[in-house]
């Protein structure tokens, strides 16, 4: 018997994120120091215990402390300067389309080009001078009139509870952890180059596969799909990321 | 390369843009903080602006240097980064403060990272020896056989954080419950030894393979 596929699939379960795990966030805070104490001291027991979270806080420790290491500082440098060039065109040529003007290529020319100290200052000074123009028109923000509350999204924080990993045969349906606030939740099937098979929308935090996707979900072949909570206003809250399944041989 | 001091603007004025107080008007870019950049930028009501570009521009070797061990290629890396800075761009409007930045853009970064590994194909097996055959719970087919599965991987959870050092805990878990190729593990975590990833996968199996089996003899006997 192939015993490969269902030992991933429970490998797979086994180090996703569970309920009790922290998100990238809390892990930042306990990190920093700015957690609460009370859920400081529970985040600690549970990491104790925990290497899903182990790893998290590790690999976000390391993410904040990056250096380059021998071999890696030519790289560095020849992609940063790529950003950097392509960044500077994404900004003249968003300047050009809304406002249709020469000035804002200027602004987006000299954007932070001379990495050296004294070019720039300079350089910021230009910034300050050239965008200006661009604002002229813009209203300043308008006191009294709140702006409406900013929409956190959280990206992995969105369980979901089934399918996942292997199964006997293609799933009848999706189900996954209701969120706060959600009005709406967006579900994408997909294949593993993210082609996407069927999509759809529901209140519910359930929903069925239709036949004619389940019909394509054939042995061995790995299915994606992942879930979005949105708000009233369509806007994403959270997101399950991407999760995977497979239907296995049949015996 | 044109310097700053040949730039000729139409005019000039000396209002500052918004979202910069006048007390700050003659400060440059890199004296602000990221929490002031995101706040000039987002009063600002420009999709693009030299405050986005100025806070990215601080934490584009954090990001590329990520993106450089994962893909393992300065071309792919370079394409990577972009997409986490452009998603990260889309995104920034629904920046709370609730975390660093530095955390929000590790969260895309990842995010961007793992669908980048999972779109190249499945990773190939590292092993091909069955390690958990051992552990009950067949693959489910149904939510109520999925919620007894959750229970054999309590067990096994408990096992790994027994048996494992950090090392071996940290590529199994990115391994295993990521599918990072090894290649990309032994990049992220800086693994000097001769087989990287490898090595410590192969540990991790064997230890584990002696846990379960310690368990299951334990069982058996419990049952018997």
């Amino acid at each position: 018997m192939d015993t490969k596929p269902r030992e991933d699939s429970l490998l797979r379960q086994l180090l996703s994120p569970g309920p009790a795990c922290a998100s990238a966030q809390m892990l930042g805070a306990l990190r920093n120091g700015t957690l609460e104490k009370e859920e400081a001291l529970v985040l600690e027991r549970h990491l104790a215990e925990c290497s899903r979270c182990q790893t998290e806080l590790k690999l976000l420790s390391d993410f904040e402390n990056a250096a380059p290491r021998k071999g890696e500082e030519a790289s560095l440098s020849w992609i940063t300067s790529q950003l950097e060039r392509r960044f500077s065109d994404d900004l003249a040529a968003a300047g050009e389309k809304a406002h249709g003007g020469a000035v804002r290529r200027w602004a987006g020319e000299f954007l932070l080009r001379p990495l050296q100290m004294g070019g720039l200052a300079a350089a910021a000074a230009m910034v300050l001078a050239g965008v200006v123009i661009a604002f002229r028109e813009t209203r300043p923000p308008e006191l009294g009139s709140p702006a409406p509350a900013p929409v956190v999204f959280r990206s992995g924080e969105l369980s979901v509870f089934f399918p996942a990993g292997d199964l006997r045969e293609p799933p009848g349906e999706l189900r996954w952890q209701p969120s706060a606030s959600a009005s709406l939740y967006s579900i994408r099937v997909m294949e593993v180059d993210r082609t996407e098979l069927w999509s759809a929308e529901t209140r519910q935090t359930a929903i069925a596969l239709p036949a004619q996707v389940r019909a394509r979900i054939v042995p061995r072949k790995p299915i994606l799909w992942e879930v979005v909570a949105r708000d009233s206003a369509g806007r994403a809250l959270a997101s399950s990321g991407t999760h995977q399944f497979q239907v296995r041989n049949q015996p | 390369m044109q310097g700053p001091e040949n730039a000729q603007p139409d005019s000039c004025s000396a209002v500052p843009p918004s979202g910069v107080s006048p007390a700050e008007g003659g400060r440059g870019l890199d004296s602000l903080s990221d929490a002031e950049l995101i706040a000039s930028h987002l009063a600002s009501g420009e999709n693009a602006s030299a405050w986005v570009q100025e806070l990215f521009r601080r934490h584009y070797a954090k990001v590329v240097l990520w993106c450089l061990r994962m893909a393992g290629e300065r071309e792919e890396a370079r394409d990577l980064a972009q997409s986490v800075f452009a998603k990260a761009h889309r995104h920034l409007a629904s920046f709370r403060g609730e975390s660093s930045i530095s955390t929000w853009l590790y969260t895309i970064t990842r995010s961007e990272c793992m669908n980048y590994l999972r779109g190249r194909g499945p990773r190939p097996s590292a092993m091909d020896d069955g390690l958990l055959e051992e552990v009950p719970g067949d693959p489910a087919a149904s939510p109520d056989e999925a919620l007894e599965r959750a229970q054999s991987v309590r067990l096994a959870r408990a096992l790994l954080e027994r048996e494992l050092t950090e090392t071996e805990k940290l590529v199994f878990t990115l391994h295993y419950g990521d599918d990072v190729p090894l290649d990309s593990i032994t990049r992220l975590l800086g693994l000097a030894n001769r087989s990287g990833a490898k090595a410590f996968i192969v540990s991790a199996r064997r230890k584990l393979a002696r846990a379960i089996a310690r368990w299951t003899a334990t069982q058996e006997r419990l049952n018997s």
